[in-house]
Formats: structure tokens, C-alpha cells, sequence
């Protein structure tokens, strides 16, 4: 079995070594840059597109054919996941690696399942922090406006429930924890500062999704509230994934079961 | 490496949990016995001192293990997060917020109080995966002894 070691409290030195597990062997750098500037790319990129057809429609301002076009983010985000395990298939195809060495450690379902569970639970702090930055922001008892903003129609409901969370789950933490921190750690030497910008390129990330625009210009209040709100997660998850010997299959789990209840409430209109 | 890790961790959350009720302390809205005379969820919580104590001295001398300290780290973020985040929380986010001048002073404490929750969670994960992958390795071992000396 594949010894891994989390990162220790103190600071100064490595935390945690790279392993010799094939996560550690292969590729460099540049793999995870041009991984990261995909994702980017495409959230923008798709938004941007969707904007554009709704202003030659003669649909809206591109101001707020893009706050529309933002609504839909959590369907078109699928065409980022699929641009992304696109491109983690031809880093694994160079590299003459399999998908499934990215996952970490032969694993029962069981202790998936268990796993799971335990990231659920410790994902609670964060929960808890999100929401109270929430509230500090837009106010008491107010919906974060990444889903305030959220208007499917049913089919549209059913695929950003069914579809997008299980697709999001099968590249995001790839991308990020089987990909880019290896690829990170092999060239720092030092899991800890490794981690840390693993965890802060994710976070800021999700500041590209949606763009939204207030008064005119970009909303930057919004993108700074995504990256603060979304950071304990991602902080949460990075150190989980030590914590569970380099295991990604029960943070995918914990994750899709968080982001797909989040779909099914608000497809369901659970969330006013 | 498992115990240095193991002692790393202890020692940060032991930290972060003297941090916090300094943070009460310094609030002093969410107080008990030894500094008033109420005896409520403050006074329980120091409880954990005496423990970490104790449980540092029974793992150098080899009387517990992970599974110890996974229950400890469990048990106490449980606790913790059922008095400040839970449905029935006595003390909400809000009586740390609320209570700091300037407001960034109070999500700094309220930020301290996330980060210990999360690195108690964190930590029962890791050594319960510890604690399995000992427990594991103790009977893939004991057959082959039991095969020598038994039959």
C-alpha cells in the first residue's frame, strides 16, 4: 500500500514528501499550467459565447446578456469538465499513465463510503464560514448569487442534477489533486507550499464562474466573495487528501453528493 | 514519521484550542467557571487540557495509539462544532462576530475558530487511518505467528 504523509502543523519545512506513487512520477510543470489555463479559458470562453449569441440575437445589452448567460452556469460548466478530462487524457496518453493511477490507493467501497463520510462531516467549518460570509455580504438569510442568479429550464435542471455534478467530479479534484499537486510537488520539493498554491489557484478559479457585472463593469465584489467563500473547501479537501493516504475516490464522493444536493435543491426550489 | 506527524497535529490543535478560549476570554460573553461562577460548555471544554495531557504521557509510554487520539480529535471537533455551528448552537458565529471592534478583529476569531474545528476533523481522519492501517498490519502478522507456534 501506498504510505502517504499528511502535512505536519509547523511550517519551514517539507510536510509532506513526494511520493513515489505514480501521481508523483510523471509530467511537469507545464502540464498542470496548460491544465489550469484550460479550465480558465473555457469558463470564460464559453460564457463570453453564450453573451455574444444572446446580443446578435438582439436578446439584451452584453452587460446583461452575460448576468443571463451566467444563469446557465451550471450546465455549460460541463463543457469545462469535458474540456478538462480531455486534456488530463492527453497528459496521461504522453505520459503513458492510466486514469485510474491518478485516483490514489486500490480502495474498498466500504472505505469509500466511510471516506466520504468523514470529509462531509469535516467539510462543516466550511459550511458554516461560507455561509456567514454570505450573509456578511448580501445579508441575513440572503442565497449566495452564484444560484440566486441559477433559471433552467426542467431539462436543463435535470442534466446540471444528473450530468454536470458527476462530470465536475470526474475531472475537478482529478485535475487539481491528481494532477497538478504531484506535477507541483516534484518541482517545489515541498508538499506544504505545493498545497497551498494548489489550494489557491482552485479557489481563485472559481471566480471565472460566473463572471457576473453590477453597475456597468465587472462585479469584483462577487469574484472576491467566490474565492473567500469557496478557499476553507478547497483548504479542507487538500489536507483531507493527505489525511486519507493520497485517496481521491472518497473526496469525489463527499464532493458529488455536496455539489449534486445543491443542484437537486435548487432544481427543486428548496433554495429561497 | 506517523508518531512526529501524529505529535505535530496534537500540539497544533492543542494550540489553536488554547487560542480559542483565550478568544472567549477576551469576548467575555461566553464565559464559565473558573472565571464566573456558572458551570456551562466553557468550563466543560477545559476538560480537553488534562486530556491531551494525559494522553501524551499514555502514547510516549505506548498504552494508547491513533485509535486514542482519533477519538479525541473526533470527539472534540463534534463537541466544538455542536456549540458554535450546530441547529442548537449556544454559541453561534454571531456572539463572536458581533463582539469585536473593529469587525475584521471578529472574523479573525471567527476564522481561528473554523480552521480548529477543521484541523480536529482533518486530524480524526488521519489517525483513524492510521489506527486501520496498524490495526491491518497486526493481523496480517499474527497468523504466520500463530501458525508457528500453535500446529
Amino acid at each position: 500500500m501506498t504510505a502517504a504523509n499528511p502535512p505536519t502543523a509547523g511550517a519551514g519545512q517539507p510536510a509532506v514528501q513526494p511520493q513515489p506513487s505514480a501521481a508523483a512520477t510523471a509530467g511537469g510543470v507545464g502540464g498542470a499550467v496548460v491544465l489550469v489555463a484550460t479550465r480558465v479559458a473555457l469558463w470564460l470562453g464559453v460564457q463570453l459565447l453564450l453573451a455574444g449569441l444572446l446580443v446578435l440575437g438582439g436578446a439584451a445589452t452584453f452587460g446583461r446578456a452575460l448576468n443571463e448567460a451566467a444563469g446557465w452556469w451550471m450546465v455549460y460548466g460541463a463543457l469545462v469538465d469535458l474540456g478538462t478530462l480531455g486534456v488530463i487524457g492527453w497528459l496521461l496518453r504522453r505520459d503513458g499513465r492510466s486514469y485510474r493511477a491518478l485516483l490514489g490507493p486500490p480502495t474498498a467501497a466500504w472505505a469509500v463510503a466511510l471516506g466520504a463520510l468523514g470529509v462531509l462531516a469535516a467539510s462543516v467549518p466550511a459550511v458554516v464560514f461560507s455561509g456567514e460570509l454570505t450573509s456578511a455580504i448580501y445579508g441575513e438569510g440572503a442565497i449566495a448569487p452564484m444560484f440566486a442568479i441559477v433559471d433552467l429550464p426542467p431539462w436543463a435542471s435535470v442534466a446540471s442534477v444528473l450530468v454536470v455534478p458527476l462530470l465536475a467530479e470526474l475531472a475537478e479534484p482529478v485535475a487539481y489533486l491528481g494532477v497538478i499537486l504531484p506535477r507541483l510537488e516534484r518541482r517545489l520539493g515541498r508538499a506544504w507550499l505545493a498545497a497551498t498554491i494548489v489550494v489557491v489557484v482552485w479557489a481563485v478559479e472559481h471566480a471565472f464562474y460566473p463572471l457576473l457585472t453590477s453597475g456597468g463593469g465587472m462585479d469584483l465584489e462577487f469574484a472576491a466573495y467566490r474565492v473567500g467563500s469557496v478557499l476553507p473547501y478547497l483548504a479542507i479537501w487538500t489536507a483531507l487528501y493527505y489525511a486519507l493516504g493520497r485517496r481521491l475516490l472518497p473526496i469525489m464522493a463527499a464532493r458529488w453528493v455536496f455539489n449534486g444536493g445543491t443542484a437537486l435543491a435548487l432544481a427543486l426550489g428548496l433554495v429561497e | 514519521m506517523q508518531r512526529r506527524i501524529l505529535y505535530q497535529l496534537t500540539w497544533l490543535a492543542a494550540a489553536l484550542s488554547l487560542g480559542h478560549h483565550l478568544d472567549h476570554l477576551i469576548r467575555g460573553n461566553a464565559v464559565g467557571w473558573p472565571v464566573t461562577d456558572q458551570v456551562n460548555a466553557f468550563t466543560a471544554s477545559l476538560v480537553v487540557y488534562p486530556i491531551i495531557a494525559t494522553g501524551l504521557l499514555l502514547y510516549q509510554a505506548g498504552r494508547v495509539g491513533p485509535g486514542f487520539w482519533a477519538l479525541v480529535s473526533g470527539g472534540g471537533a463534534a463537541f466544538v462544532a455542536a456549540v458554535h455551528f450546530g441547529p442548537a448552537a449556544v454559541e453561534p458565529p454571531e456572539l463572536i462576530l458581533d463582539h469585536y471592534q473593529p469587525a475584521i478583529l471578529g472574523w479573525l476569531a471567527f476564522g481561528w475558530l473554523v480552521v480548529f474545528v477543521a484541523v480536529l476533523a482533518i486530524t480524526s481522519v488521519y489517525e483513524t487511518r492510521v489506527w486501520w492501517q496498524q490495526r491491518q498490519a497486526r493481523r496480517a502478522t499474527s497468523p504466520a505467528t500463530g501458525a508457528g507456534s500453535g500446529r
